[in-house]
């Protein structure tokens, strides 16, 4: 994939005086939907906001789609930021807030008006817009943020903690709208702490911890590379008792529960690869085997694997 | 160049902030300190034309009152100064200053007098303000230069122009602008225009209406003949020097709120450094605001005789330079120090959330 349609950190390193932000970071990101994960502090807004040269890296390089971030006025032709910070210029309403940043692009007043209200429809705010943000409720402040970080249709789409604050309606919504964004081949950077959000809505994850990047891509894909924790499978079958026992006889299986509805089984295998063989194997000797589903492919263990305890999620 | 980008953006940023940086409630103070000379002066106003009102009372009431004024000389008693001013029907208070001096203060509808008596003889005979237009004058270049140029000005755009970057951290909204895809220049020019914008709009309005105050208290002969004279021509200086301190005081503050974080340290580093313009080299002097602006002012301000001798010398007008050098230089200065500050604003990054 060319530079011109990828996001690229080269051993980008960011310090604040003596502590780190992010070290040695090499990424490169396709379009859809990205989510960074990873426990407070270690590093996500940091990654945000050198992608969008809010903040400068100490050392490396960073190109998002062939353009570098210390060129704001290319690179927020095509970016649009929804940081995490809670705050607006005073004495702004919401559709105010959101048109001023369309005339700073250099649109034409009536122009950025329109495109404003398209926004601001997006994310389901009409009835609000000409009311002060001071007087928004906290999702209310989130989506118009989100609004004026959409209104211009950018390709490159970075979202620091979206989904705080919002309604599970409204939450629904807006991952419906990322969706939307990503399928029409923008990137999509997102971070949250919401695991099972970012599951839902993830093309792939960068994780991070204490600064540096410990695991990136889709999200099986990074499962696979995880090879010193058994993988988890959940099988429903006829003769759980009969399999199980089947099951032990091979080393790379280190554990079999048995589901308290005696419908099924969990089982832990060191090599899944043998693990579906050998289930192929037992089908043909007479147990029925209804479903067959991974248990720990998600992004909730991904992050226990990799991560633990530090991000206390 | 994309000038015609850059000219729509710059007319954004200006539409955007003019009348947040206009009516910011935090900037209530830079009213009082832009409007207390008005204020003075309106109460000037007041007393002039009190003191003008007493002089034509006196004037049916005593006609005869100057000629008896011219007749009290050095020497003579108290009792018959007061028996004089009481036969001319002047009125005349009488009171003690200490325990030697007496005084006794009256109007002879020209002037007011204090007359001054030691041992029960008259020691000196002090003419008061006589409410002339020619006094008023003198004290607005006196107020103008010592107070409004080099104090309410200077802290005003203090307030203003350090807000338009620090105010905006302080209240984590600056990264608005910076998510703009406007040139980090650009967006300091255009925070400069509106900040000028604003400043220009309170402190003119503020000058004239001073000067404004101060010919109002006058006779329309001693105001249309002073106008006929150099009135304008003095009333054009004053609001040019007013814009011009904000042009040349702003770039500095702009640029301060930029490289500095704490701004009372800025303005107290600059305030010492035009303070001490008297006393720098010739080279040096050319880098401050005040020593442009004093040379443009029409009228030399007046130093009270009263003043201590070091206070003098701080208050004390450089020796000026011709009116065009002077603009240049002030513009020179104005734009060195944005473009010196334009460095900074390249670098500027947000750093006001945590990770």
């Amino acid at each position: 994939m060319s530079d011109s349609a990828t996001i690229v950190f080269e051993d980008v390193s960011r310090f604040y005086g003596e502590v780190l932000g992010v070290n040695r970071v090499n990424l490169t990101i396709p379009p859809g939907i990205t989510s960074l994960v990873g426990p407070n502090g270690s590093g996500k807004t940091t990654l945000m906001n050198m992608m969008t040269g809010l903040v400068r890296p100490s050392r490396g390089t960073i190109s998002v789609r062939g353009i570098a971030p210390d060129d704001p006025q290319a690179l927020f032709r095509i970016m649009g930021y929804c940081t995490q910070f809670d705050s607006f210029p005073r004495g702004y309403t919401g559709i105010q807030f959101v048109t001023a940043a369309l005339l700073m692009q250099g649109l034409p007043a009536a122009e950025a008006e329109a495109k404003a209200w398209k926004a601001i429809e997006k994310v389901n705010l009409v009835e609000a817009a000409k009311r002060k943000v001071a007087g928004y409720s906290k999702g209310m402040r989130q989506r118009i943020r989100l609004a004026q970080s959409i209104a211009h249709d950018p390709q490159v789409l970075v979202l620091d903690e979206p989904l705080n604050g919002l309604d599970p309606l409204v939450r629904s919504e807006t991952i419906a709208l990322f969706r939307e964004q990503a399928d029409r081949g923008a990137h999509v950077i997102v971070s949250s702490h919401v695991l099972h959000e970012v599951d839902m809505i993830s093309d792939q994850v960068i994780l991070l911890a204490n600064g540096y990047v410990v695991a990136e891509g889709e999200i099986r894909g990074v499962r696979a590379e995880i090879s010193d924790r058994p993988h988890q499978i959940v099988i429903r079958c006829d003769q759980p008792s009969r399999m199980a026992s089947k099951l032990f006889e091979h080393d790379h299986v280190v554990e079999v529960r048995i589901h308290p509805d005696r419908q099924g089984l969990l089982v832990k295998t060191t090599d899944a690869s043998h693990f579906h063989k050998l289930l192929n194997k037992l089908a043909l000797d007479g147990i029925y085997i209804d479903t067959i589903a991974p248990a720990d492919d998600d992004v909730n263990s991904l992050y226990e694997y990799l991560i633990g305890d530090e991000g206390g999620n | 160049m994309d000038t015609v980008l850059w000219r729509r953006q710059l007319l954004a940023i200006v539409q955007l902030e003019w009348k947040k940086t206009l009516f910011s409630k935090r900037g209530i103070w830079v009213y009082v300190l832009a409007f207390l000379p008005a204020l003075l002066f309106g109460i000037n106003a007041y007393r002039v034309k009190s003191i003008r009102a007493e002089q034509e009372r006196m004037s049916v009431s005593a006609p005869n009152a100057s000629a008896v004024s011219n007749k009290i000389v050095a020497g003579m008693s108290a009792d018959v100064a007061a028996e004089a001013l009481r036969d001319a029907k002047i009125p005349y208070s009488r009171f003690t200053r200490g325990r030697r001096l007496e005084v006794i203060r009256y109007n002879d509808g020209a002037n007011a007098f204090d007359l001054m008596f030691r041992e029960g003889a008259l020691v000196d005979k002090r003419k008061r303000n006589q409410a002339l237009l020619s006094d008023d004058i003198r004290a607005y270049a006196g107020m103008f230069q010592y107070f409004y140029l080099r104090l309410a000005i200077f802290f005003g755009c203090v307030g203003i122009f350090m807000n338009l970057f620090r105010g905006e951290m302080l209240d984590q909204s600056l990264h608005y602008y910076l998510l703009a895809p406007v040139r980090r220049e650009v967006l300091m020019v255009g925070k400069y225009l509106s900040g000028l914008v604003a400043t220009i709009l309170i402190f003119g309005t503020s000058t004239a209406l001073q000067l404004y105050l101060m010919l109002s208290a006058h006779s329309n002969k001693e105001v249309s003949d002073y106008l006929a004279g150099e009135g304008w021509g003095h009333i054009a200086a004053y609001l040019g020097v007013t814009a011009l301190a904000c042009v040349g005081y702003g770039s500095i503050f702009l640029a301060a709120g930029i490289i500095m974080k704490n701004p009372m340290v800025a303005a107290a580093s600059i305030l010492f450094w035009e303070g001490i313009n008297w006393f720098l080299p010739a080279m040096l002097k050319k880098f401050s605001v005040i020593f442009y602006l004093q040379s443009l002012c029409p009228v030399v301000a007046p130093l009270n005789s009263d003043i201590p001798e070091p206070l003098k010398l701080l208050v004390t007008t450089a020796a000026p330079i011709s009116a065009p050098i002077a603009i240049l230089g002030l513009f020179t200065v104005s734009i060195a120090v944005l473009a010196f500050a334009s460095i900074y604003v390249r670098k500027l990054e947000i750093n006001y959330g945590a990770d």
